[in-house]
């Protein structure tokens, strides 16, 4: 038997900073652990802080998922009110985040996933020449499709929220701008347009006829667009037996509108659905450098531990719910929402191949949501109300990023915020070992995967961590 | 070093930009757009297309320390895509942490040899910054920690562009308590000459057109006393904002469901930090020229301003504007023009006074700037 341990990182084309000790045994990934090495102390800094002012800094927190952490910051400080956003403030809010989370997903397909697919080492795969066109980092011809989309469909942000990343709009009573009839014409145009990109490029025909795809095979057998291109070298790579999950699943319900979420909240565990239960959450610090106890993150602290003890390796807190580590993105919502082909997937077993092609059907059904709530925009209606913010009261707010789940949980005490703790979606999928030593979800994914004997940045190692799209910025904050 | 070389081989950036399949058409359409965002005249661009067809390509190593990579974001989204396309092909982004192809050693590898070839001649962009509590052990990259990695990668650069208000001022991470003394690039690298581009982010066509300035004029545009680029940062947002008429004319959104909200009127009594913020977004805008955030309703929070995460709740009015007596004269006539619709023209009057006072201590000051 050989053993080895190796570091793989810095990863690149992640956002922010990640790095993985494996362990290996004979030509496999015995055991992985996930650390996180960016700290900034977010959670620190919003102390003493006018409670309003968690919704400009906590969006900072990521320049990617900016919309996500506003959304949650704005329904903590509404659930404090005990007042929300007004029916038409929540669809225009739908529409900021829905299109945030769209670009994010887009972006992971095209400049930090796929790009790995053209990398030498798949010289002589019947689908490298055509990899190496389309996805060559800051060259392929799909990234810059890519780029240019993205670029066109974040104007509908720029119409509503001023600007991108960053934008201000959303507040806990709805959105600073009521757009104008003219404004919900603009968006509609801008979304045919991205519904064309959709077609052309990435799904080479109709919307609908992805998203309603309706088991693992029919995804298997798509042979259109780029999305037919990853299918094809999916199959050659066998990636759907690449990166198991734990096989649970958590979504805290995407798109929050007036009568209910546009994906639904939930868990999903062995093919049975249950509630989420966030009073059942507990952050484990038994692995990250932090003091303190494990708590739930309502009465949770951040105090960093400078001196960086063993056994801890991570900045990483490591979440738990009902003492789980759970999985959570993309994957996770369209599982929860009942999505025919993410159950099929998810009765199959998470894999590399589940996760991306989840992220692809999410694509498909949200440019249909996104047209169907710039139609139900009412310019004469209100888009906001104003809220009375308590001097003394907690909340927290609950919402989807692209990467899944995210909370804020925000505690005032004489007008100033008084505890404000955040579980981003990467803090609960690249989450260090609990106390029990039950690995985080990416760190059990890993377990298992083929090392080569000279690879030191292993490739199906990257496609495994790259599958769960991780936000290292996000993850510690 | 040019002179050195072999003529063959100096690769410009019209051959990069060639290759990239960029007619020359587009190319000359690119040098036109380029002279008109920097505020050059049209005799200029001939020059600009010389240089660029004369002129080595200028590498660039980007990097990333404590940030949230919303920097890139930006940049990736200049609005004219042709702009967007030639820069990032021009520049080629030796090295670029987000972008690039390469990972672990390897991606550790090309930078090293992208400072070795290039020695002294290479731009180092810097997107977010190093912490420096606990020997830099907050943000660490390739095991070692980000500040090592910066004066590494400055070392042997010919200049420093410090993107966005972490890099610069240090942004919200280093609000209050700076839990790991994030520190902007200027304290840590002394040696260089250092170009701040303010703003969270800076607006994409902001970036784009200062980089294109170094690589084209190979110097820095020139630069306010806080080490700014004047062309983009010399005047404040409100100078040039649309909603400016309703300030003169006293007419405020009081709250945000209230109708001057949607009327569209001045955001001053919401917190709007316009009148103490200097940066191009009431010009330029933002997402290819559509919006910023005053269009959206909400006010300017003065992003590209030092140490705007720590001067107090955003929502709460510029008091620092005392010195001009505009706090005292919204209050009042925001309440007649109410209140009063009669009375309006003679508040008017006042307050048109007093801009133009406020205009010439605003003028004073600026100019005192540029002296400096």
């Amino acid at each position: 038997m050989t053993k080895r341990s190796l570091i793989v990182g810095p990863f690149n084309r992640v956002e922010g900073d990640l790095e993985i000790r494996l362990e290996i045994a004979d030509g496999h990934v015995a055991a992985a652990y996930a650390n996180a090495p960016l700290f900034r102390g977010f959670e620190m800094m919003m102390l003493g802080k006018d409670p309003m002012d968690a919704l400009t800094i906590t969006p900072r927190i990521c320049g990617i998922c900016s919309i996500s952490q506003s959304a949650a910051a704005a329904r903590a400080l509404g659930q404090i009110a005990g007042q929300g956003q007004t029916s038409q403030g929540a669809l225009a809010s739908a529409i900021l985040h829905g299109v945030e989370n769209m670009c994010d997903h887009l972006t992971h397909f095209n400049l930090f996933f796929c790009a790995d697919f053209a990398r030498p080492a798949y010289h002589g795969r019947s689908w490298h020449d055509r990899a190496q066109a389309r996805f060559t980092a800051m060259e392929g011809s799909a990234i810059r499709a890519c780029v240019e989309a993205r670029a066109e469909i974040l104007h509908i942000v720029g119409l509503l929220g001023g600007k991108w990343p960053h934008t201000l709009a959303i507040q806990p009573g709805g959105v600073t701008r009521a757009p104008s009839a003219r404004d919900r014409i603009r968006m509609a145009s801008t979304l045919s347009a991205f519904r064309r990109y959709l077609e052309t490029t990435l799904f080479g025909a109709p919307v609908e006829a992805f998203a309603e795809l309706s088991s693992a095979q029919a995804l298997r057998d798509w042979s259109r667009g780029d999305a037919g291109l990853f299918m094809e070298i999916a199959a050659d790579l066998d990636l759907s037996a690449m990166g198991p999950g734990p096989g649970r699943y958590l979504s805290f319900g995407a798109y929050p509108l007036a009568d209910s979420r546009a994906f639904a909240p939930g868990i999903w565990q062995g093919g049975a659905s249950a509630p989420v239960n966030s009073a059942a959450i507990r952050e484990d610090l038994s692995h990250a450098w932090m003091h303190g106890a494990a708590a739930h993150p309502a009465q949770g602290a951040t105090h960093p531990d400078e001196d960086m003890k063993a056994p801890a390796y991570s900045w990483c807190k490591a979440p738990r719910l009902n003492g789980q580590s759970y999985e959570t993105g993309a994957l996770a919502r369209q599982i929860i929402d009942g999505h025919p082909a993410a159950l099929d997937l998810a009765q199959q077993g998470a894999s590399v191949f589940a996760r991306v092609a989840g992220r692809l059907l999410e694509v498909a059904r949200t440019q249909i949501l996104l047209e169907s709530w710039v139609a139900a925009l009412k310019p004469e209606e209100r888009f906001i109300q104003e809220i009375q913010l308590p001097k003394t009261g907690s909340g927290e707010g609950l919402v989807e990023a692209a990467r899944g789940a995210l909370g804020h949980w925000i505690s005032l005490r004489e007008g100033k915020i008084s505890a404000y703790q955040i579980i981003a979606p990467t803090t609960w999928n690249f989450s260090p070992r609990d106390e029990s030593g039950c690995p985080g979800p990416v760190e059990a994914a890993l377990v298992g995967a083929p090392v080569g004997a000279g690879e030191d940045t292993p490739l199906t190692v990257q496609h495994i961590v790259r599958s769960f799209d991780p936000c290292m910025v996000c993850t510690v904050h | 070093m040019a002179e050195e070389m072999d003529l063959a081989q100096i690769e410009t950036f019209y051959d990069v930009m060639r290759s990239q399949g960029i007619t020359r058409r587009s190319f000359m359409k690119y040098c036109a757009l380029t002279a008109s965002a920097l505020g050059l005249g049209p005799a200029l661009v001939p020059k600009i297309a010389h240089a660029m067809e004369t002129k080595p390509r200028t590498p660039v190593i980007w990097v990333h320390g404590l940030e949230c990579t919303c920097c890139s974001e930006s940049f990736i989204r200049s609005a004219h895509p042709l702009a967007k396309d030639v820069v990032l092909s021009m520049i080629s982004l030796d090295y670029d942490d987000t972008l690039m192809a390469a990972a672990g050693h390897a991606a550790e590898a090309a930078m090293m040899d992208t400072i070795e070839r290039y020695k002294g001649n290479y731009i180092l962009a810097v997107e977010g910054n190093p912490p420096l509590n606990e020997d830099g052990m907050f943000c660490i990259s390739g095991g070692k920690p980000f500040v090592e990695k910066l004066k590494m990668a400055a070392k042997d650069a010919k200049a420093v562009i410090s993107w966005g208000a972490c890099a610069s001022y240090g942004c919200v991470q280093a609000a209050k308590p700076n839990p790991t003394q994030a520190t902007p690039v200027h304290k840590v690298i002394t040696d260089k000459p250092i170009i701040k581009v303010p703003g969270c982010p800076p607006i994409a066509e902001v970036m784009t057109g200062v980089i294109t300035y170094m690589l084209t004029f190979d110097r820095l545009p020139e630069l306010d006393r806080q080490g700014r680029p004047a062309m983009f940062y010399g005047q404040r947002i409100h100078d040039k904002c649309y909603r400016r008429p309703h300030f003169d004319a006293g007419q405020f959104v009081e709250k945000w469901d209230d109708d001057n909200a949607r009327k569209g009127y001045c955001l001053y009594k919401m917190g709007c930090k316009g009148p103490t913020t200097y940066n191009a977004c009431s010009t330029i805008r933002w997402n290819e020229g559509l919006s910023f955030p005053i269009q959206s309703g909400h006010g300017c929070i003065g992003c590209s301003e030092d140490g705007f995460w720590d001067h107090g709740t955003f929502y709460d009015r510029v008091t620092d504007l005392t010195q001009f007596g505009v706090e005292r004269n919204a209050d009042q006539i925001g309440m007649a023009a109410a209140g009063v619709v009669g009375g309006a023209v003679a508040v008017h009057a006042a307050v048109s006074a007093l801009k133009s006072a406020q205009h010439k201590a605003q003028k004073s000051s600026t100019s005192q700037n540029e002296e400096a």
